[in-house]
Formats: C-alpha cells, sequence, structure tokens
C-alpha cells in the first residue's frame, strides 16, 4: 500500500488533495521548528518554507534532531532542508534570515501561505508575526516550551485570541539601589557586575554619564543618589586603566570595587539599620592573589582567592583583547566576559553576606538562558500539527463548526496545574475587546503600483469606500507621524512618495467626527502599505467592513491618559535602565532590536493607552 | 549539585558533555544526567512511536539502548517513520535505521536485536533496567507484563489507532520524590488516590533573604499489571457524574480494542464490547458518538506521525524521569485524544 495510506484514512480522499495543495509556512528551525518540520512532512503539507536566522550551536544537539556536531555554525534552515531529504515528499524552500526584515520578507510573500506555524524563541518576533497575520487574515499557530512547559494556542484573526490579547510577561527589573548599594541575593550581584561594571568598563565607549532623573531609584535617600551618581563618574578612571593597557593597576580597581566604594557606602548608615552590614575584602587579600592560572571547575563554587585570582587573569586577558576589538559586549558564550562578569558578581556576594554561585549557574543567569528538552518540544510540535488539521478544516469525522471550538493545550502535570492531565486543552476564547492589536482596529493590506497619487486622493478612495465622515485624521503609525488632521493639511497634495510612504509603511485613519445621532464612530483602520510592481494594480484596498463603535468619552480618556503616563514611567524604566536582562538567543542582533521593535511598534498612542488595563489571565506564557 | 557527587561506580561527565547537554542539565541537574549514563533500556518494535522515542532518548544521552524489532520495511512506513527512506523498502528495519539511530548521539551504546518478542525468554529481558514495549497485541503485552513482574523490572506499553493513542505504566512501585512550595495548609502523609500514598514530608527553606519553605514529598505509587487492569478497570467513584460524562470516548474505545481480535471482530462486536467497557467504566453508553466509533474502526492499526511524537514525547520523558530519580512517574493509563488534543491519566 503507498506511501499515504495512513493519512488518507485519517482525513479522507478529498482532504488529502486538499493537504497536498496546502501551502505553509514555518517561522523557526529551532527546538519546535525541527520537530514541526518533521511532522509537516510526514502529514504531506504540500509545500513547506522555512524560515531562521541562526547558526546551529553544540547545545542545541540535546534536541534539535536534524544537527550533528559537524553542522554547527551552518544556518539551520537550510541544514534542516538537507538532513530531512530522507523522508521528505513536500516541497520545501529554507531562508535564512530574520522574519522581522520587511524587504526579504514582504507582506505580500507571507500573503501566499495558507497556514503560518511559529516555533520562535523571543517576544518580538512572535508579535510581528502575530499582527501580520492579523493584516492578512491568515490563521496562525503560535507555539512556545520552556523546560518540561509548553503550550500551543491557535489564532483565527478576528475570531480567536490573538496572541497579544492577554499580557505577556516582561523582563524583570530591579531598583537602582537594590543593584548599587544594596544587594541580597546573587542575582543583584550579577546584574550589578554584568549591566552596570562590564557596561562601564568593556562595552561603552569613554564619555561622560548623563543620569536621567526619572530613574526607579528604589529610594528618596538624597545622599545615596549623589553618591551612585558620583560612583559611576569615578569608574570612567578605571576604564581609562584598561584603555591604556595599565596590568599592574588590576589592584587599583580591585581596591576602587570592592574596598574604597563599600566603606563609602557604609558610611550612609541609614542604609544599614535594619540590614546586615557588607564587609569590604582587605589589603592583605589584594596584596596575596596567587597569580597562577589554576584549572578550575566550571561547576562548582570557587573559594574567595580564586575568584580574586581568576578575576586578575581574565582582566588581564580582556585588556589585551580591547587593544584591537576595541569594544566588547557581554556574551554568555564568550567565555572570558562570562568569567569576569562570574568572579565580580562572586566577589561582590562575598562582601555583601550572599552565597556564591558556579559559572555555570550563573551563566544561566546573566545569559537569561531557558531550559530545553527534546520530549516538550516534540509534544508540543505534535500537538501544533493536529491541530492544524482542524485549523484547516481537513478532519473528515470532526469537522469545525466554529473556531471558538478549536483547542489550545499546554502541559498541566509537567507545569504543575494538575495531576490527572497531562495535558489540558481548552477551546479557544473569543478575542479581548480591548486588544490593541487585534480589536481596536480593523487591519487589512492596501496593494499599490503607483505612489505618485497625492495623500487626498488615497483619502477620498478610503472616506468612500469605508463610509469614514469628512473630519478624518491620518498617521504614519510605523513612524508615529502625522499626515493629516483637520488643521494640519499641507500634505494633501504632496503624493504618497513624497511624504516619505514607502513599502512596509503603515498607516493609521481615524474618525474624529463620527455620527452625531448614534454616538458612533468608525473603528479606527489600519492599512499596511504594499507596494507592488505589478502594473495592472494600481490601487487596491482591502474588501473588508469597518464596523462602527461607541465613541469614547472625555471622562475615559481622561482615565486611559493617566494610566498611559504609568506606562510610560514604567517603559523609561525598561528602555534607559541598566538593569534588564537580554532575552535569551535573541533572533535579531542586538544593536538592532531597539530600531527593530519601534519599526513595528503600529500603535497610536491611543491605542498603546489601552494594552495596560489587561490582567494576566493565568495563561502560561514561555519562551 | 556538582560533578563530584556523581553516583558511586559512574564515571564523571567530561567538560563536552557538560555542554553538549547544558539546557537540559539546567532543568534535571547534573546528577539526574550522571544517573541517566548507567542505564541499559530496552525498545520493543520500531514503529512510528518506537522511533520518536529512541529518537529522544538518545540525544537525552541515556547510557544503553538496546532495540528489538523483527519488520520489513512497508512503503506504508515511509508516511509516518522519519528514520526511512523509500530506497529502505523491502530492508529489514533496523538494519535500515541503525546507522541513522547512532548518528543522534555517538556517546550512547546501541545494540540491536533482529528478533521476534515471542522468541525472547526472562534470560533476556533480565539484562535490562527498564522495558518499552510499542505495537504489541494484547496477548504479547500481558506475557511480556508476567515476565517484567517476575524480574522486577520497570514496564511501559504505548500505542496508538489513528487520531487516538495510549500509554500504560507498571513501574510495580516507585517512591518518588517531588518539592513544591508550601501552601498555606501542609502537606499530610496518607492515601491520596487509588494508586499513590505520601509517605513522608520534609521541609527545606530556601537560602536566599526569601527564605521561602518548601517540601519535599516522598510519593509511593503503587502499579497493576496490566491483565488487572484490563480486569479490573472502573471510574466508578474516582469522577463526579459530570466529569464521567465528558471522558473522551477513546478510553473505552482503546479498552475495548485490547479485549478480543480487535482486528478480526466486526463492527457489531466491537461496538457492543464497547459498551460494556463503558459499563464496567461507569461511563454513561448515551455519550458514545457513531463518528468516533466508526473512524476508530477505520483508523484501526493507522500509526500517524504527530500522535506519535506526543506519546513518544510523554513516554520518553517518564523513562528519563524515573532513571533520572526526578519527578512523579505517570501512573498508569494514559489516553490521548488527537481530535480535542485531550490528554488524561487515569488511575485504572
Amino acid at each position: 500500500m503507498p506511501r499515504e495510506t495512513n493519512i488518507v484514512k485519517i482525513v479522507g480522499e478529498d482532504s488529502y488533495a486538499k493537504l497536498r495543495s496546502t501551502k505553509c509556512l514555518l517561522v523557526g528551525a529551532g527546538g519546535i521548528g525541527s520537530e514541526l518540520l518533521k511532522d509537516m512532512i510526514l502529514m504531506d503539507f504540500g509545500e513547506i518554507h522555512i524560515v531562521d536566522l541562526d547558526t546551529i550551536d553544540l547545545s542545541n544537539l540535546n534536541r534539535q534532531f536534524l544537527f550533528r556536531q559537524r553542522d554547527i555554525k551552518q544556518p539551520k534552515s537550510t541544514t534542516a532542508v538537507k538532513a530531512v531529504q530522507l523522508f521528505n515528499n513536500s516541497k520545501l524552500v529554507p531562508y535564512q534570515g530574520n522574519i522581522m526584515d520587511a524587504n526579504s520578507f514582504p507582506i505580500h510573500w507571507f500573503g501566499e501561505f495558507d497556514l503560518i506555524f511559529n516555533a520562535l524563541d523571543n517576544l518580538a518576533a512572535r508579535r510581528y508575526v502575530n499582527k501580520i497575520s492579523q493584516f492578512l487574515h491568515v490563521p496562525l499557530l503560535e507555539s512556545g516550551t520552556s523546560g518540561f512547559d509548553g503550550y500551543i494556542q491557535p489564532i483565527i484573526p478576528g475570531k480567536t485570541e490573538c496572541f497579544d490579547c492577554t499580557t505577556k510577561e516582561t523582563p524583570k527589573t530591579f531598583p537602582v539601589c537594590t543593584i548599587r548599594s544594596t544587594p541580597s541575593q546573587p542575582i543583584h550581584c550579577i546584574v550589578w557586575a554584568k549591566n552596570f561594571l562590564f557596561n562601564q568598563l568593556f562595552a561603552s565607549e569613554p564619555s561622560p554619564e548623563d543620569e536621567v532623573d526619572t530613574k526607579d531609584w528604589g529610594t528618596t535617600d538624597e545622599e545615596e543618589i549623589k553618591r551612585i551618581k558620583q560612583e559611576t563618574n569615578e569608574l570612567h578612571e578605571l576604564q581609562k586603566i584598561i584603555v591604556d593597557q595599565e596590568e599592574s593597576r588590576i589592584p587599583d580597581i580591585l581596591d576602587k570595587l570592592f574596598i574604597q566604594d563599600i566603606n563609602k557606602l557604609l558610611l550612609i548608615e541609614n542604609l544599614w539599620k535594619t540590614r546586615e552590614k557588607p564587609t569590604p575584602l582587605t589589603k592583605t587579600q589584594l596584596k596575596t592573589i596567587d597569580l597562577a592560572d589554576k584549572k578550575l571547575d566550571l561547576n562548582t563554587v570557587w573559594s574567595i582567592e580564586d575568584q580574586l585570582s581568576r578575576f586578575v587573569s581574565i582582566t588581564v586577558k580582556l585588556m589585551k583583547r580591547i587593544r584591537t576589538e576595541k569594544v566588547i559586549e557581554f556574551d554568555k558564550d564568550d567565555q572570558d566576559t562570562l568569567e569576569f562578569v562570574a568572579t565580580a558578581a562572586n566577589i561582590r556576594s562575598n562582601i555583601f553576606n550572599i552565597p556564591l554561585k558556579s559559572v555555570f549557574d550563573i551563566k544561566q543567569i546573566a545569559g537569561n538562558i531557558i531550559p530545553a528538552i527534546a520530549t516538550t518540544n516534540a509534544i508540543i510540535a505534535g500537538l501544533s500539527s493536529l491541530v492544524s488539521l482542524r485549523v484547516l478544516n481537513l478532519l473528515k469525522y470532526a469537522p469545525t463548526e466554529s473556531p471558538l471550538d478549536l483547542n489550545m493545550a499546554f502541559t498541566a502535570k509537567a507545569s504543575n496545574l494538575s495531576q490527572d492531565r497531562y495535558i489540558s486543552n481548552p477551546n479557544l476564547a473569543a478575542p479581548n475587546c480591548k486588544c490593541a492589536v487585534c480589536m481596536k482596529v480593523t487591519r487589512g493590506v492596501l496593494s499599490i503600483n503607483d505612489m505618485n497619487i497625492t495623500l487626498g486622493e488615497l483619502i477620498g478612495k478610503l472616506r468612500e469606500k469605508y463610509g469614514f465622515p469628512e473630519d478624518i485624521s491620518l498617521l504614519d503609525s510605523s513612524e508615529q507621524r502625522l499626515l493629516v488632521d483637520y488643521d494640519f493639511e499641507d500634505l494633501l497634495d504632496r503624493s504618497l512618495k513624497d511624504v516619505n510612504l514607502r513599502n512596509g509603511s503603515v498607516i493609521l485613519l481615524t474618525d474624529e467626527e463620527g455620527n452625531e445621532e448614534t454616538g458612533m464612530v468608525r473603528k479606527p483602520l489600519e492599512l499596511y502599505i504594499n507596494v507592488t510592481d505589478d502594473n495592472s494594480i494600481k490601487l487596491t484596498l482591502p474588501p473588508i467592513d469597518v464596523e462602527w463603535i461607541k465613541q469614547i468619552s472625555e471622562e475615559d480618556k481622561k482615565m486611559e491618559d493617566e494610566k498611559a503616563k504609568q506606562e510610560e514611567v514604567n517603559e523609561e524604566i525598561i528602555d534607559g535602565e541598566i538593569v534588564i536582562l537580554d532575552e535569551e538567543e535573541e533572533e535579531i542582533p542586538k544593536g538592532k532590536k531597539r530600531k527593530l521593535d519601534d519599526e513595528i511598534t503600529s500603535e497610536n498612542h491611543e491605542m498603546k493607552k489601552s494594552k495596560i488595563d489587561e490582567t494576566d489571565d493565568g495563561q502560561i506564557i514561555l519562551d | 549539585m556538582s560533578a563530584n557527587h556523581a553516583t558511586n561506580g559512574t564515571v564523571k561527565l567530561s567538560e563536552e558533555e557538560i555542554a553538549l547537554y547544558d539546557r537540559q542539565i539546567r532543568l534535571w541537574g547534573l546528577e539526574a544526567q550522571t544517573n541517566m549514563r548507567s542505564a541499559k533500556v530496552l525498545l520493543i518494535n520500531l514503529g512510528s512511536i518506537g522511533t520518536e522515542i529512541t529518537k529522544n532518548i538518545v540525544l537525552s544521552g541515556i547510557g544503553h539502548l538496546n532495540i528489538l524489532d523483527n519488520h520489513i520495511v512497508t512503503e506504508e512506513d515511509l508516511g509516518c517513520q522519519f528514520l526511512l527512506g523509500k530506497e529502505d523498502v523491502g530492508k529489514n528495519r533496523l538494519d535500515a535505521t541503525k546507522t541513522r539511530i547512532q548518528e543522534f548521539n555517538p556517546r550512547v551504546n546501541l545494540s540491536f536485536d533482529k528478533a521476534n518478542i515471542e522468541d525472547m525468554d526472562a534470560s533476556y529481558f533480565k539484562k535490562f533496567d527498564l522495558v518499552i514495549g510499542t505495537e504489541l497485541n494484547t496477548r504479547e503485552a500481558i506475557t511480556l507484563n508476567t515476565m517484567t513482574r517476575q524480574l522486577n523490572i520497570p514496564l511501559y506499553l504505548a500505542g496508538s489507532n489513528g487520531l487516538f493513542a495510549y500509554i500504560f505504566v507498571d513501574l510495580i512501585q516507585f517512591d518518588a520524590e517531588d518539592e513544591k512550595l508550601r501552601s498555606i495548609k501542609a502537606t499530610e502523609p496518607g492515601k491520596i488516590s487509588q494508586n499513590r500514598e505520601i509517605i513522608s514530608i520534609d521541609e527545606r527553606i530556601s537560602e536566599d533573604d526569601d527564605k521561602i519553605v518548601y517540601e519535599r514529598i516522598k510519593t509511593r505509587n503503587l502499579y497493576k499489571p496490566f491483565q488487572n487492569m484490563l480486569d479490573d478497570a472502573t471510574l466508578n467513584g474516582k469522577l463526579t457524574h459530570r466529569q464521567l460524562k465528558r471522558v473522551s470516548n477513546a478510553l473505552p474505545l482503546t479498552l475495548a480494542s485490547f479485549l478480543s481480535s480487535f482486528d478480526d471482530s466486526s463492527k457489531e462486536t466491537f461496538e457492543t464490547q464497547t459498551r460494556n467497557m463503558c459499563l464496567k467504566l461507569g461511563l454513561p453508553i448515551e455519550t458514545i458518538s457513531t463518528q468516533y466509533t466508526e473512524q476508530f474502526i477505520r483508523q484501526r492499526n493507522v500509526e500517524f506521525a504527530p500522535v506519535a511524537a506526543v506519546i513518544g514525547g510523554a513516554l520518553a520523558q517518564d523513562v528519563i524521569n524515573i532513571l533520572g530519580k526526578k519527578q512523579s512517574p505517570l501512573n498508569n493509563f494514559i489516553i490521548f485524544d488527537g481530535i480535542t488534543l485531550e490528554m488524561r491519566i487515569f488511575e485504572l
């Protein structure tokens, strides 16, 4: 009997033909991605496109079963496609690239797929693909794992909850004074060593520090804040020692960080009324550092003498490297930077009577490493593949009557949420009416060939097609820039090209007038501009209906403004603060992250406000 | 939890092994990883579930895996097994896959026996610390289980029928230690379900400033042989009426399929068996849907890759947990419904 015998028995002949003509996008060829690719091929999907930015690392091989030792440093997407040739029966197209790069992956490219599988490891890319699926109304299968825990969530745009309908965990932050003055846990010292000390010494160009006054200091003690600012300035002296390659002065660095600065802290008596006082290193300790390079086990906790000795030898090493590299960034896989941070953190922990940690343990905290295993990934990928059949309505004996009949699933027993359910499978929920991504706006894609038409002409067409009134505003929401409103009409006669709209720009049309009788307004309309080479398409507007919604009263607006202010404060802490840990295995090169985030933030200010009053509904969200 | 504390008689993990297994050692610790390396496991049959189990436990760095299989590769196998290609049709399954399995992880000791399960006796099975049987018929399952009981070896069984699948566990008796946050009400020793009993509780206070109190709970798990489970299977008194109504049809259908030779029986005989099974379990007969029964019959003995991935993942993880001596084991019958994605654990 032929290869497809089994799958035909499951879906039936008709659905099998549909399966063969289905075109899927798989975003990610890592832990879940390798497993999904295998399942999707064995389910006989006609065409699968695989995108991944990463290359293969040794620590992937415990679970990413398509990769071997010899594949280390090779791109994941192309290597995965080569590895599955043995059993492949589908058309496979690999790409090595960042899914958020709109030049490599324009929206019309996403539009070619019947279904998108997310197998990602970071929030930014998940949010981006979620938004794309909302623009295009393409179903998305979201999934994630962390150790024994995992989840899958089918997303049917407009019909079920989207990825952003529930709040997601954001990185943990600490007040400045906990990190700089009163650490009480190993993580406080690790954050100090990595984000403050390491960055000041090796990563930043020498420049005077500008302290922002809106920081969450965690204290109102003026004396302490003054001390923290002064201490930062003094670090520039230490940076000079590094830059000038003055090896003989490394003991001065230790003296400054672990004796003088601690003594200054001890002078602020208020700090120690309720806390145990730190004990600075002694001059004798600094004089007796053993400079012989000892072999040390990374999995055990070293003595304070070994910490000091390794701190000195690693600093010498980094000093030599900085001569050619100019700037060194912390990287958990760069052993020198890791050991510098580990020893500095442990020396500080020792001073503050905090337990020391092994380099292995510190790597996990400093690198924000998420444990990952083959089994959870296999289970989650299996669930995601199975539910795809119901999303596409291909199960003969179990037709999908409504998207709300579909199930999400998570590992209930492994996550200690249930004793008698290995997997829990709640039905999907309807979209959260407060979700800024899927409910507060109507979304669609506008295809255009002629960018010479004027803004005025475009607005006219939009007004006519979607029934917007005279008084509207138009925003370039990809760049948070006002294009037109009632007292700014200067750009109306300018062409789209002239006002810097381009492929990938997102515009937001808002009804500023409403219907006085009914008190209703058109829901804001957000359109993704897809510039096409096809001459026959002058301008195509998406065939969508824009609903009437209730106008927001002044009072509600005021309340939301208050909350938005609160959020801005929080955001500043997150953006400007030194105490944020990075996300692990980020798909985007570090320097670019901020910029890309901005580019995909297409919510305008109005919508941003609504995000904060969501509460966590207890759903587990993992990477 | 340092490398120096490795169990007696086992060799410390090398730095390279620690780097390779980094992401899982961070989850279950060096000690569990070292424990796993001394284990010798037998897997019977390398079908779709067997392949998934093999992949998972070989990647995880188990000590020794022995596979027993005597099947010839068919064209149908190509649609549900990722270790086979077109050229392998007609070859012995183990011959075709041997080197591919070793490639998953060169550090694992592998051995292969091209033989039938009925030709193997106690002297064969006693070499192993744990046995996993897949794709077995009821007679084979009962014979194997009798043997593992006599030899005091933990046994896992798994099989699938299209979109539905099961795992059966018989660890005979197993004491598991779990750690959890102490809630307002401290845990008390005593029986917690038909097969499980808490036998001791120790407290541990976290070493950081938060002074969080954890409970180390030792739970004794008792198991039944496969035959006894079939004979005694009931949910009466274990679930409320509401819960009974929601139990997936996959449970009575799967149990009924064990009873007589499901392969040869007519639709009517099977329907009668399913109804009898419902009565025995205490399930309302009206909850059985004809659609479920029909597709269960149509998908008889059908292997399906994503179902195998879920079942093979869950089974392999439980094996890893008990070998590493981490986490509570499954007890004792797990049913997966690939339509609704429900996967429940029943103590039968």
